[in-house]
């Protein structure tokens, strides 16, 4: 599924893609390929990117590529797949009644679920809100648990 | 009283009128306007600066090629080389040169220009590190003043038969090169007019077939479109079309003998322009125009939510809320993809660096906080692991270890009895 969508490896093009990406909701799946859950998520992503084109953009990211380290430190990736939102170079939060408002972690059960995600988050951001209430019921949050940094 | 200061009034709305009347002529904006030099701050006027200047640049660039590479004059040609100055209001003229671009070049250089260009730059409001592309150094023209002479040498020791033959070859790589620029440039406009953003996805699922066999994706996105530009500069395209023929007819060998005898029209060019530029058709590389619009490409890829076509492609100037998240950097950003898109350069380049603003998981306060919390540990993290790198650390071995161990040595005969009573000294 990864080639139909554009798969980002390197450092800098997931810095152009943020800083160029205007006025759109910028979806940014950090994930490895060949996981199950994950190809699971790509479908539904490369499904849907079309219906969301107007307003949202959708790359994947490789988290296995040696410059993409930095950014899975820095958004604290540790559970993929996880998908991470922006909009005009700012990180875009969610309440998604689950611990982590950061980002979304693990697969959508519809496609219709991703597109009320992104689209709740563009009509947010169009507000200027950097946080947003997810409109999924909870049943349809995938759950996990994070630990506190370290401990 | 009150009338007295009306006449005051009406005395100093006049004069105001009077200094605002004094019209002048603004050569970038193409208008004649009464607001003085404050004319030069209006962003309008900026603009058209800007388009004026990129359009005197690149007609400079040609001056600049005869700069690298000095080229004979044709005689015949001399009255169409000429070019107009737009700082000093004034053509110039090749009919004397025996170079082409011999006068520009040395216009160029002229103090007079010179100066014409800094009053220019002071009037308009232009950039000063813009100065030096539209002016050429001393010692550029010292190195093709040496180039010129070489050239002549060369001319003269040639036997006299053949010296129309170089030049006129030269003239036809002139030509041509101008054609494969123009080609490419017509090509980049079709390229950049197709709105990628609303369509790109589509166009993925048509061709997947095609780009799911791995390393042509490139070729294929190139393929659909040229297809979808087609349809929408179908001109353009024709063009593009027939200075492709007259491309491959100048490179390739077998259409050169097939256009020697259909159109004779056609000059054969000298080999060594195609072989520098590293294999042709049939040593199996890659046509120059699909390398060139993949560099296009990769540069219009990140430009998803391109400014431009997204307003074109909403058909109406939609005004979006101010109040937006990012709007600032939105707007900022948006005036400097434009200015790159002119070719100019943008002051602050984002280094390799460059982060996102991001709340983290375990953040409170501002998402500017965050980044130098992750720079300040990524810091931490480098100085932990430089200070940890020189010390080496070994298991402890006794004195009286080593002592054995070189005793034990001894006895096999491996260390000589020397060696073996330096250590024992040096260790006592």
């Amino acid at each position: 599924m990864s080639h139909v969508l554009p798969t980002l490896t390197k450092k800098i093009e997931v810095d152009t893609i943020i800083r160029d990406t205007l006025d759109e909701v910028l979806v940014l799946r950090f994930g490895r390929a060949t996981e199950t859950l994950c190809l699971q998520l790509d479908h539904i992503l490369s499904k849907a990117a079309r219906e969301v084109s107007k307003f949202a953009t959708v790359a994947l990211v490789d988290v296995d590529s040696e410059e993409i380290q930095v950014y899975i430190k820095y958004f604290d990736i540790t559970l993929i797949p996880s998908t991470v939102f922006f909009f005009n170079a700012h990180h875009m939060k969610m309440d998604y009644g689950t611990a982590d408002h950061t980002k979304w972690v693990g697969s959508f059960y519809t496609k219709q679920d991703f597109i009320d995600v992104v689209e709740t988050i563009f009509r947010g951001a169009m507000k200027g809100k950097l946080i947003v209430k997810c409109p999924l019921p909870p049943e349809r949050v995938p759950k996990y648990q994070i630990l506190y940094k370290d401990v | 009283m009150e009338e007295q200061h009306d006449s005051e009034n009406a005395r100093v709305g006049t004069t105001k009128q009077k200094k605002k009347a004094e019209y002048e002529f603004c050569k970038a904006c193409n208008i004649n306007h009464n607001q003085g030099l404050r004319h030069k701050y209006f962003p309008n006027h900026k603009k058209s600066l800007s388009t004026f200047l990129s359009r005197f640049r690149n007609k400079l660039s040609d001056v600049r090629f005869f700069l690298n590479a000095p080229i004979p004059l044709d005689s015949q040609l001399a009255s169409r080389n000429r070019i107009w100055c737009v700082f000093c209001d004034q053509d110039i003229e090749e009919h004397s040169s025996s170079f082409a671009c011999a006068n520009a070049i040395r216009h160029l250089s002229s103090a007079e220009h010179v100066k014409n260009l800094k009053h220019f730059f002071w009037k308009y409001g232009a950039a000063a590190d813009q100065l030096d592309a539209f002016m050429v150094s001393d010692d550029d023209v010292a190195k093709w003043e040496k180039r010129c002479v070489a050239r002549k040498d060369e001319a003269s020791e040639g036997c006299r038969g053949k010296v129309f033959g170089p030049s006129s070859d030269d003239i036809h790589n002139q030509v041509h090169s101008g054609n494969v620029d123009s080609l490419e440039n017509v090509y980049s406009h079709s390229v950049k007019s197709y709105p990628s953003n609303a369509v790109l996805p589509l166009q993925c699922y048509t061709n997947e077939s095609q780009i799911s066999c791995s390393g042509l994706s490139g070729v294929a996105n190139v393929a659909t479109s040229s297809e979808a530009s087609s349809a929408a500069i179908p001109f353009a395209l024709q063009d593009f079309a027939g200075m492709l023929f007259m491309f491959i007819g100048n490179v390739s060998f077998y259409s050169l003998r097939l256009s020697s005898s259909c159109l004779p029209l056609l000059i054969p060019i000298s080999s060594g322009h195609t072989e520098s530029a590293g294999g042709n058709l049939h040593s199996g590389a890659p046509p120059p125009w699909v390398e060139a619009t993949e560099v296009v490409q990769i540069y219009s890829k990140p430009v998803l939510g391109d400014p431009v076509s997204h307003s074109n492609k909403l058909g109406k100037s939609k005004k979006l809320n101010p109040k937006r998240v990012g709007a600032a950097w939105a707007e900022k950003r948006k005036i400097e993809m434009e200015k790159k898109k002119r070719g100019e350069t943008v002051r602050n380049e984002y280094d390799a660096n460059w982060l996102p603003n991001f709340g983290r998981v375990w953040q409170s306060g501002s998402r500017r906080e965050s980044r130098k919390e992750f720079e300040r540990e990524k810091q931490k993290l480098n100085v932990e692991t430089q200070s940890e790198m020189p010390i080496k650390i070994q298991p402890y071995v006794s004195k009286r270890m080593v002592s054995f161990i070189l005793w034990v040595l001894k006895i096999a005969g491996l260390v000589s009895f020397k060696t073996f009573s330096q250590n024992q000294l040096a260790l006592s």
